[in-house]
């Protein structure tokens, strides 16, 4: 009874707020969290797409199994950086990683 | 007329939680709300039937994932007080004009599309059955090779997060 | 060895030359009789030339050339055929130019006895015979403007051999510019012919000329040009700035480039290429014009100089204004004979300079000089007789050249020609009198000098002797009997002719007003100048000083040539150079090179190092281009 529409939208809008958390916070691992709203936002996106559209294959689903999982890898290598990261310079705050300027 | 009602509840929560995630003002509460959305989506996974998606969803994201942001976090001094810092950065209004323009975007997209006609009202259901059959038949190679990734990502991790003699 | 050899002329002394510039300065001597036997080797072969045409020549049969072409390359449809072209001019060309070479390398021997460069000297005298040679054998027109470049580097190289002077090497710049200009001419002449006619060769060209083939303002403006370069050669007014200064260089260059063979270039150019200035007849009251002025201005600069070499330079530019008169007048016979006689008494007269200048160490100026002919009696002789045969006295070789060139001028254009060539034959015989008087009679104007005079040596005396006697003698071969006594098909008009030879009768009215002329321009000389009443050409100069200051300053052509310079050309190059620096330069080449930079520059501060930056920017691109992609998709 829920049309498609609706969850294309919904995922649409938990991407765009994961875009902005990606641009707008300074913490690392709230970059991190931001990513992962995105990705969940895909998976949404691709599962519906599954659900609706191609019942038989449902590649969609597959694809989102895969992009759990390889979200949870990326999410331990982040942190691992990040933790690096603040071992070396004492903050965890992306916009102060300027080294590589003009 | 029930399932209806109560997306849309899980929607809105799903959002609220989502928004609750990239403008809060503690990193705590932060991590606290994407626990709260992921499990949300995971709810939406069981309303378009991959019940096993849903609980991949909680498994995975809720224990392992958030488990790990709340150790980084520890780990980063950054949950505990006496440190106030700032956490929206400079581009903010920026970035709130991109996130908003691609929201429009993508919603107005989903809803001015021509998708093809005959559209099912719900989801329709998919069986387990169909999703073994995927990942052990067609993409037994990608499961594999994911399974490989998995290994190498946690060497890297170990490697990378490894605390050297006198440091 | 027939005249189809007759390239070996030309390539004898070009071997030399080759020989001498390599091994020279090593050869005993610096190889002085290597190079006059090269030039003797060639007037030798000119005589075998001579036989075997003389042998060919059938004026019926309509043979009167020999031809041999080599084809040199081909480059698409572009031919370019080298060849040699000996008829009846040729051969008179081959004969002056290779008898006084020879007569110019002999007397050079005595003459550069102890100059530096010794053996430099005769290896160019052989590269400047070889160009020579080539110029007036060839059959088109590229090869000719080739050796017409070539006898114009020899003669800078010739001008300025003693280029520790600076005025020497002042002079042989301003000759090599000022036939660069003329040279502009030729060449776009030459391009012109080639571009209507397809082909460079010359006969070719005649034959389509005469044919009605070429379009006849086309054919006069492309005639002009080449005149133009003539006029450059051959130094022409505006053109004869370049001979006077031209005297810095050895006399003996002088008596064989700038008298006797390179000058008369331009001279053998218009005569080779007068069937086609015929049918565009336009260019013949220009030739003439330009041969009287010549005449004229040239012989009233020559009554006032001091210098024995600058007198006779402007007289060369008065007589090759003559031989213009000539040409201008339609009449080949006349201008290549009258080029014949004074290449030998010019040349005479250059080399008998050259004994004085070396008798008296290095001495120019009339002022130093007087009765040098008790001290030198052979120059002295041989000078009279060759000062005799330029102001025209029969029966010397000037006199009947002279008279052939008065009757042409006569039959075409009438009186007012004939007028004003006589009184330019005056003015000659004029000058030349007064040159003889001051330098060899009367009493000397400087003892110290006079005292250490003595006659030449016999490398000197002997070629000088040889033209006198040509001076004399070759005159005479403008009658028929003379031509076929010695195997000629006839008198010198029988031989060399526009259109048909015509046999030549005195005209007893025509000869006897050129004696009265000669004698009078004689006469007038020796009045003023013997006899030590030189009061009257003082009282003369004093009494217009301006016209005598316009004299002595050659008419301030230099003057006017040097304010053109400075002003048009200087300024004109200022401007370029102007534009190049700042324009080119300062804003093309530095200008880009300084934008890039301040570009970059200004550039950099979007590489600021923070991701979230770098994040942002790949988020705005993607949201731009999905507006841009949804407008697109409308």
């Amino acid at each position: 009874m829920v049309p498609m529409e609706n969850y294309l939208a919904l995922s649409g809008i938990l991407f765009a707020l994961g875009v902005y958390g990606v641009l707008a916070r300074r913490n690392a691992i709230l970059v991190l969290m931001s990513v992962e709203l995105m990705l969940n936002a895909v998976s949404l996106n691709f599962v519906t797409f599954a659900a609706y559209l191609d019942p038989d294959r449902i590649l969609g689903a597959i694809f989102a199994v895969f992009v759990i999982t390889v979200a949870a890898a990326e999410v331990g290598l982040a942190l691992a950086i990040v933790i690096r990261l603040y071992r070396v310079r004492q903050t965890a705050n992306v916009d102060e990683a300027d080294i590589l300027k003009w | 007329m029930a399932t209806e009602v109560l997306w849309w509840i899980f929607a809105v929560a799903v959002v609220a939680t989502s928004a609750g995630v990239v403008f809060s003002g503690s990193v705590i509460h932060s991590a606290i709300f994407l626990i709260l959305s992921l499990a949300g989506v995971g709810v939406m996974y069981v309303f378009l039937t991959v019940e096993f998606l849903a609980l991949v969803q909680f498994l995975i994201y809720g224990g392992a994932v958030t488990v790990l942001i709340l150790l980084a976090l520890m780990l980063t001094r950054l949950g505990s007080p006496g440190r106030p810092e700032r956490l929206t950065s400079g581009q903010a209004p920026f970035a709130f004009l991109v996130g908003g323009g691609l929201a429009a975007i993508l919603v107005g997209v989903a809803f001015a599309t021509d998708w093809r006609e005959n559209i099912p009202d719900s989801p329709i259901n998919m069986p387990l059955q169909l999703i073994s059959e995927r990942l052990f038949e067609d993409f037994s190679v990608a499961f594999l090779l994911a399974a490989a990734l998995l290994l190498v990502a946690m060497v890297g991790a170990i490697i990378l997060a490894r605390q050297e003699e006198g440091e | 060895m027939g005249a189809e050899q007759a390239w070996l002329l030309a390539a004898v002394p070009a071997g030399m030359f080759i020989v001498l510039a390599l091994l020279g300065r090593y050869l005993p001597r610096g190889g002085d009789y290597l190079g006059v036997l090269a030039i003797g080797t060639s007037f030798v072969l000119f005589f075998f030339v001579l036989a075997d045409y003389l042998d060919f020549y059938d004026l019926e049969a309509g043979q009167t050339a020999i031809t041999r072409v080599i084809n040199w390359s081909q480059v698409g449809s572009f031919d370019i055929d080298f060849g040699i072209y000996v008829d009846q001019i040729t051969i008179v060309m081959l004969a002056v130019v290779t008898t006084v070479a020879l007569m110019v390398n002999i007397f050079s021997i005595g003459y550069m006895k102890d100059e530096p460069r010794y053996w430099w000297f005769f290896a160019l005298l052989q590269l400047f015979a070889a160009s020579m040679l080539t110029l007036v054998m060839s059959d088109n027109l590229l090869l000719l403007l080739i050796s017409w470049e070539l006898v114009g580097v020899c003669s800078f190289l010739l001008i300025g051999f003693y280029w520790e002077k600076r005025s020497a090497t002042e002079a042989a710049k301003k000759a090599f510019v000022t036939t660069r200009v003329g040279d502009v001419g030729l060449m776009t002449g030459i391009i012109l012919l080639y571009r209507e006619a397809g082909t460079f060769n010359i006969q070719h060209i005649l034959e389509m000329a005469e044919a009605g083939e070429f379009n006849e303002t086309y054919l006069f403006v492309a005639l002009s040009f080449i005149f133009m370069g003539a006029m450059g050669k051959s130094a022409q007014v505006p053109f004869h700035v370049w001979l006077p200064d031209a005297m810095e260089g050895p006399t003996p260059v002088s008596a064989l480039i700038h008298a006797a063979t390179m000058v008369v270039a331009g001279v053998y150019l218009v005569a080779r290429l007068l069937p086609a200035y015929e049918v565009a007849d336009n260019t013949l009251i220009i030739i003439t014009i330009v041969g009287l002025t010549t005449a004229l201005l040239s012989g009233f600069i020559a009554i006032v100089q001091t210098d024995i070499k600058k007198v006779l330079a402007y007289s060369t530019v008065g007589q090759l204004g003559f031989m213009f008169v000539a040409l201008g007048s339609g009449n080949t016979t006349a201008a290549m004979f009258h080029l014949m006689t004074h290449a030998f008494f010019k040349a005479l007269l250059f080399l008998g300079s050259g004994s004085v200048i070396h008798a008296t160490h290095h001495h120019q100026e009339m002022t130093d000089m007087g009765g040098l002919w008790r001290k030198m009696p052979i120059t002295g002789t041989t000078f009279f007789i060759g000062s005799l045969a330029l102001a025209g006295l029969p029966p010397l070789a000037g006199f009947w050249s002279k008279d052939e060139i008065l009757h042409a001028a006569d039959e075409h254009w009438g009186l007012w020609a004939l007028s004003l060539l006589s009184f330019a034959a005056i003015v000659t015989a004029f000058y030349t009198t007064r040159l003889f008087i001051r330098t060899f009679m009367g009493k000397p104007n400087n003892p110290e000098i006079y005292e250490h005079t003595h006659e030449s040596n016999g490398f000197m005396t002997i070629p000088l002797v040889v033209l006198a006697v040509l001076a004399v003698t070759s005159g005479f071969v403008i009658f028929r009997e003379v031509g076929e006594a010695i195997g000629f098909p006839g008198g010198f008009s029988e031989f060399v002719f526009l259109h048909e030879p015509h046999h030549y009768e005195i005209d007893w009215t025509l000869a006897a007003t050129s004696f009265v002329l000669s004698f009078v321009g004689i006469y007038l000389g020796a009045y003023i100048y013997w006899g030590g009443r030189l009061t009257l050409s003082t009282r003369a100069a004093e009494f217009q000083p301006r016209i005598y200051e316009m004299l002595r300053s050659k008419f301030y052509f230099d003057e006017l040539y040097q304010w053109a310079i400075n002003n048009v050309v200087l300024g004109f190059s200022f401007v370029t150079s102007w534009f190049d620096r700042y324009v080119v330069n300062d804003t093309g080449v530095d200008g880009s090179a300084q934008i890039t930079g301040y570009t970059g520059s200004v550039l950099k501060y979007i590489q600021t190092g923070r991701v979230p930056n770098y994040a942002m920017a790949i988020a705005l691109g993607v949201v731009l281009l999905a507006v841009a992609g949804l407008a697109v998709r409308g």
